[in-house]
Parts: C-alpha cells; structure tokens; sequence
C-alpha cells in the first residue's frame, strides 16, 4: 500500500522538456476552471441573455464609439509614428515632443465636448506646453532616453 | 542611527512632492494611488534608491488618502477604498460640514497611517527572518497560499482563481530562465515572437497597461463626461469655525480597531482597500454603543472608514517586504520600481539592507505627515482638482505611460507596444467580469512559482515532499485549507441569506 502510494506520488522531470513541465498544468488547471466556469456562470448567464434580461458585456452595451475607437487608433498611430520620428533623429528625445504636441492636442479635443473658444485655446497650450516640459525635464535635466 | 546620514532636504522634499501628486490622483475620481504610482514611475529612474523610495512611498499615502476628498464632496469614492467614506461624508457636506467632515477624515487617516507603519516596522523583521530558512516548497506553497486567499477573498471564489491562473499563464510566456536554472527554451508564443518575447513581458510596462491605459478605455467607452460644475462642490464655510478635537472623544476604540482591521487587511494580499474601509465600517455599526446616524452624517463612520483604509499602506508592505509578495496592487507596482532600483526584495531584503529599511520607514512616516498638514491647511485648495477636466489630463497621463514603459528598459519600443497590449487586455479583463487584482499578482508570483515547484520535484522526485518537507509544509497546508474552508462557509452563507430574503 505504502509503496504503491509513493510510487503514484513519484515524478521524473526530464530536463530537456523541463521548460513544459509547469505551462501543462497550469494548461489544465485553466481548462478545468473554465469548465466550471462554462458551467455554473456561463450558460446561466447567455441564458438570462436571451430572456433579455441582461446585456452581453461590451456588444450588448451603449458606448461611446467615436471616442473609445479613436482612443484605440490614436494610441496606434502615437505609438508608431514616435518610433518613425524618433529613429530620424536618434537619442535626442525629438521623437516623442513632435509626436507627443500633435496627440495631446488631439486627444484632448475628441475628449472635448463644446468646442468654446476659451477651452480650444486651453487644449492648445496644455498641448505645447505639456509634452515640451516632460521633455526637458526628463530628457534634458534627468537623461532619461526617449523615442 | 547611521542611516541619519542618507537624508536630505532633497528626501524629504521628494516624499512630500509624492505625498501632494498622489493626493491630487486620488482625489480625482477614477484616478487611484496604484496609477499615480504607476504614472510617476519615469522621474525615479533618474533619482537613486532613497531619493526614489521616498517619492513613491509619498505617493502610495498620498494616494489613498486623496480618495476622500471627491468621497466626501461629490459623493464618487476617488479611490475604491473610501467607498464607505461616502455613507457619512456626503451627508455632512451637504449640511454645509464638508470641511469638517475632510478634517476628521484627515486625523483618521493619520492615525490609521501611523499605527501600520509601527506594525510594519515591529512585525516585518520578525516574519523575514522566519521565512529566512524556508526552502523552495515552503516558498511555494506561501504562494499557493497567497493565491489561495486572494481568490477566496474576491467576490467570487471561481472567478478570483481564475483570474490568477491566467495571470500566471501570462507571466509563463517567454524563456525558462536558465540564470534560474531552467533550459532556456521558450513556450507559449511562436516563432515570430521570439526576438520581441524572449525574456516575457516586461513587468512595470504590463502594469502601466493595465492600470493607466485601461483606465483611460473605459472612461472613453463611457464618453469621458466632464459633468462637474462648481455648484457641485461644496466644502462649507468658515476656518474650521465648528471642528474641534472633542469630536474624537470617545472614538479611541473605533480608531484603533479600524487602524488594525486596515492593517490585518492590508497583510492579505490582493485584497484592496475596499474591502478594509468595509469591514472597518460594519464592525463599528455592530460594535458602537449608538450607531444610528451611521450612514446619516456621523463622524464615527468617516473615522472607521479613513483610518482602516490608510492603515493598509503599513499593511500592504508586510508581506511585500518580508516575503516578496505584494499585499495589493499598488504594492505590484512598487516591486517593479524596486527590481529597478536593483532591490529583491524578500526574506532577505530586511537583513541585508538594513540602512534602506530604516529610511523607508522614515519616508513613510514623514509620508504620513506632509498628507496630514498639506490635507488638513490646505483641503480647501485641493478640493479644487476634483475640477480639472478629463480632457487636459488623461493625454497628459498616455504621455506618462509611454516614456515609463519606453525608458524602463532603455529604450525598447516593444515595451510601449507592451503597454496597448495590456491596456486592453485589462479593459477586456474588467468588461468581461475577471479580475485585475489576483491577476495582477499572478503575474508577479507566476515565474517564481515555477521555479520552487519545478526544482522542488527535480530534487526529490516525489509529490510527497510538499506535504512531509518540514512541518512549516504542514502549517502552510493548514492555512490553505483554511482559507479555502473559509471561502465556501462565506458564499453558503450569502446563499441561505439570499434565499431567506427570497422567502421573506
């Protein structure tokens, strides 16, 4: 009993495919979850779903499309084109002032919702004067690198 | 007393700088002490360990203490730990006492503060030099433990383990270190991945993600309202005209016992601040003499809720500091400043860098200290950022993110892409239900916990080590089952009320 039990409890761990040994279980332990999940949360909840008495998360429920999307495509281009920039004139930090001036400005108008003038003119120095401080203070004073 | 010698004007000045930035992010609604943290990451890169402990410390208390002023003013919880702030702060506000209410929140918080940062300093050397002879079963079944009661204490169990599971996954991709003695050989990506992927994610850019970016996607799913005029706010009228001292009279007990549930709460990791001010909150409606203006406008309340959640600051560093493990997510984020700062912490961090620990209590004490006089002569001015529009600063705050990511590791473009990755990971995450927390801590845990259990069984070849190791095994089992007994005993219970309420 005692041996068959050792023998049961017992592991070889081949050092060759070691690096697999732990995602595995952890594979598992996750599918298993999941099946409960799928079981007891799930089904219970597309069914109240279908009654219609509760909404799918992000589909079923009103967002603001324009501004959530255009923070998403934003966020992609600011991203990209800092790196563009930034390799035009490397180690200098120029990448992410030029890149950064014009997505402020952008972002925070699409957030903006009554174009006054007053609130434009706000946007327009926080958009200069926010990126270009962060500039200098962390690039030029502290040396931190930037795109 | 030689660490004396390693503070400055310069320290002090930085921890009261952290100390004023994270209020502003907590009293901002939406805005928490984790973000503010994770925001300001970038200025400590260029400060050294002490000068940049002390800016982070200063903006972890800040931070949750900033959460009162839109608690009390707006009736919006700035941070989800002063939820309970509400019940008796708005009430007051609008009986024209806003002013007073913040001041008793004020105390509150400095006393809460206080009493974890002597519980820190007193019990942390004690459990690392404990932990100190652990060997990797022990080390992993304290993580299966933590795991363990952060699932059981999220609002659902199911969900809370699942949430750290996959947080693990995450945290698997990339090489099996061989500096740790694993193979070298990567999982869990393809081929392509590889020169971007080797090493996994980085952790502070994955962090930033999930707490900046992923804020800022559901505030623009939700359209990023402005919505807040100045009629909103008031503070009342008058210096102080009708706050004393005598409102604390009789409140001692409430006090302490809220500093410590803050404090015991805070210990447990992954369990956040709400759950700290809650239970603060209950125990002084079940425990108080008279509590039938709870919830109508009574200091009492305000007193429980502010000192229980600033006593998780102490708390929350005490697992953090002795065993590695954070106590919430703030604390994740300041593991990844300390790795930066070449710091491991663990069992040996206390011992070995015994100079850095004194003057980290220092930064959090003085901490403590700014927050109170900055809150308590200046709150009137402070209540004002509840006004700053959204659409100044969430750009500002991208623009943050991305050169902590881009600098974390000098430079990597990858990492900035790293930060959308995660950013809507975590808002998918939070839309989906999971949750961020166990998450989170997966993340951190996961490698480590690979590690212990993998060398664990090469070494003994046998399941049976992790129960017969040593008898500490036995003990942390003990706990494990307990916390998991724990659990099932408390959605049973919910269930029966459910149902009798049902019936009733």
């Amino acid at each position: 009993m005692e041996s068959s039990l050792s023998n049961l409890l017992s592991i070889s761990i081949d050092f060759g495919t070691s690096h697999l040994f732990f995602p595995t279980i952890i594979h598992w332990i996750m599918a298993v979850l999941f099946a409960i999940i799928l079981a007891t949360k799930l089904v219970p909840f597309m069914a109240a779903v279908k009654r219609g008495e509760r909404a799918l998360p992000i589909v079923g429920e009103p967002m603001d499309g324009l501004r959530f999307f255009g923070t998403l495509a934003l966020l992609v281009v600011y991203f990209y084109l800092m790196a563009v920039v930034g390799d035009m004139f490397p180690y200098t930090g120029y990448g992410f002032l030029f890149v950064s001036i014009p997505f402020v400005f952008l972002m925070s108008m699409m957030y903006l919702h009554e174009w006054t003038k007053k609130a434009v003119v706000i946007v327009l120095i926080n958009a200069i004067t926010a990126p270009s401080l962060a500039w200098f203070i962390l690039a030029k004073l502290f040396n931190i690198t930037l795109p | 007393m030689e660490f004396l010698s390693l503070l400055d004007i310069t320290f002090f000045l930085l921890a009261g700088f952290g100390a004023l930035i994270g209020i502003i992010f907590g009293a901002i609604p939406g805005m928490t002490a984790t973000m503010a943290v994770a925001v300001c990451l970038p200025l400590t890169y260029a400060l050294g360990l002490n000068h940049g402990l002390a800016l982070l410390l200063g903006l972890y208390v800040g931070g949750i203490s900033g959460g009162m002023v839109p608690a009390v003013l707006l009736n919006i919880p700035g941070t989800p730990s002063s939820i309970t702030t509400t019940f008796d702060g708005y009430p007051m506000a609008q009986k024209g006492e806003g002013e007073k209410a913040l001041r008793v929140c004020v105390i509150a918080s400095l006393v809460g503060g206080l009493i974890s940062a002597a519980v820190l300093f007193l019990f942390a050397p004690l459990l690392a030099d404990f932990s100190i002879k652990f060997s990797y079963v022990e080390k992993f079944l304290i993580i299966l433990l933590a795991l363990t009661v952060i699932a059981s204490l999220s609002s659902n169990m199911l969900i809370g383990i699942f949430s750290g599971v996959i947080g693990i996954w995450l945290s698997l991709i990339g090489d099996y270190s061989i500096s740790d003695g694993g193979n070298g050989k990567t999982r869990l990506m393809f081929d392509f991945m590889e020169p971007f992927l080797f090493e996994g994610f980085s952790l502070l850019p994955v962090l930033i993600g999930i707490f900046g970016i992923s804020t800022i996607l559901l505030e623009a799913e939700k359209g990023v309202k402005s919505g807040l005029t100045n009629e909103r706010v008031r503070i009342g009228k008058g210096v102080s005209a009708n706050f004393s001292l005598s409102i604390f009279k009789g409140r001692l007990t409430n006090l302490v016992r809220s500093s410590f549930i803050g404090t015991f709460v805070g210990m447990l990791p992954g369990v956040g601040g709400s759950a700290a001010s809650v239970l603060a909150y209950t125990q002084e409606k079940n425990l108080a003499k008279d509590s039938s203006q709870m919830g109508k406008g009574a200091p009492q309340g305000l007193i429980a809720s502010e000192s229980a959640n600033n006593a998780l600051t102490g708390g929350a560093l005490i697992p953090l500091l002795s065993l590695g493990i954070p106590g919430d997510s703030t604390t994740a984020v300041l593991i990844g400043a300390f790795t930066l700062q070449g710091i491991q912490v663990g069992p040996l961090f206390i011992p070995e860098n015994t100079e850095t620990w004194y003057v980290m209590m220092t930064a959090l004490v003085f901490a403590n200290f700014v927050m109170f006089f900055l809150m308590f002569y200046a709150i009137k001015y402070i209540a004002k950022v509840v006004l700053v529009p959204k659409h100044i600063l969430f750009p500002i705050i991208v623009m943050m993110c991305v050169v902590g990511a881009y600098a974390i590791n000098y430079g990597i473009m990858f990492d900035v892409w790293t930060l959308l990755i995660f950013g809507i990971l975590g808002y998918l995450i939070q839309k989906v239900g999971l949750e961020v927390a166990p998450l989170i801590i997966g993340f951190i845990l996961g490698s480590q916990a690979e590690i212990y259990f993998v060398k664990s069984l090469e070494s003994a070849g046998t399941l049976s080590i992790f129960f017969t190791k040593s008898p500490i095994a036995g003990v942390l089992w003990l706990l494990i089952l307990a916390s998991v007994m724990f659990s099932l005993m408390m959605s049973l219970k919910s269930r029966a009320k459910r149902r009798q309420e049902l019936l009733g």
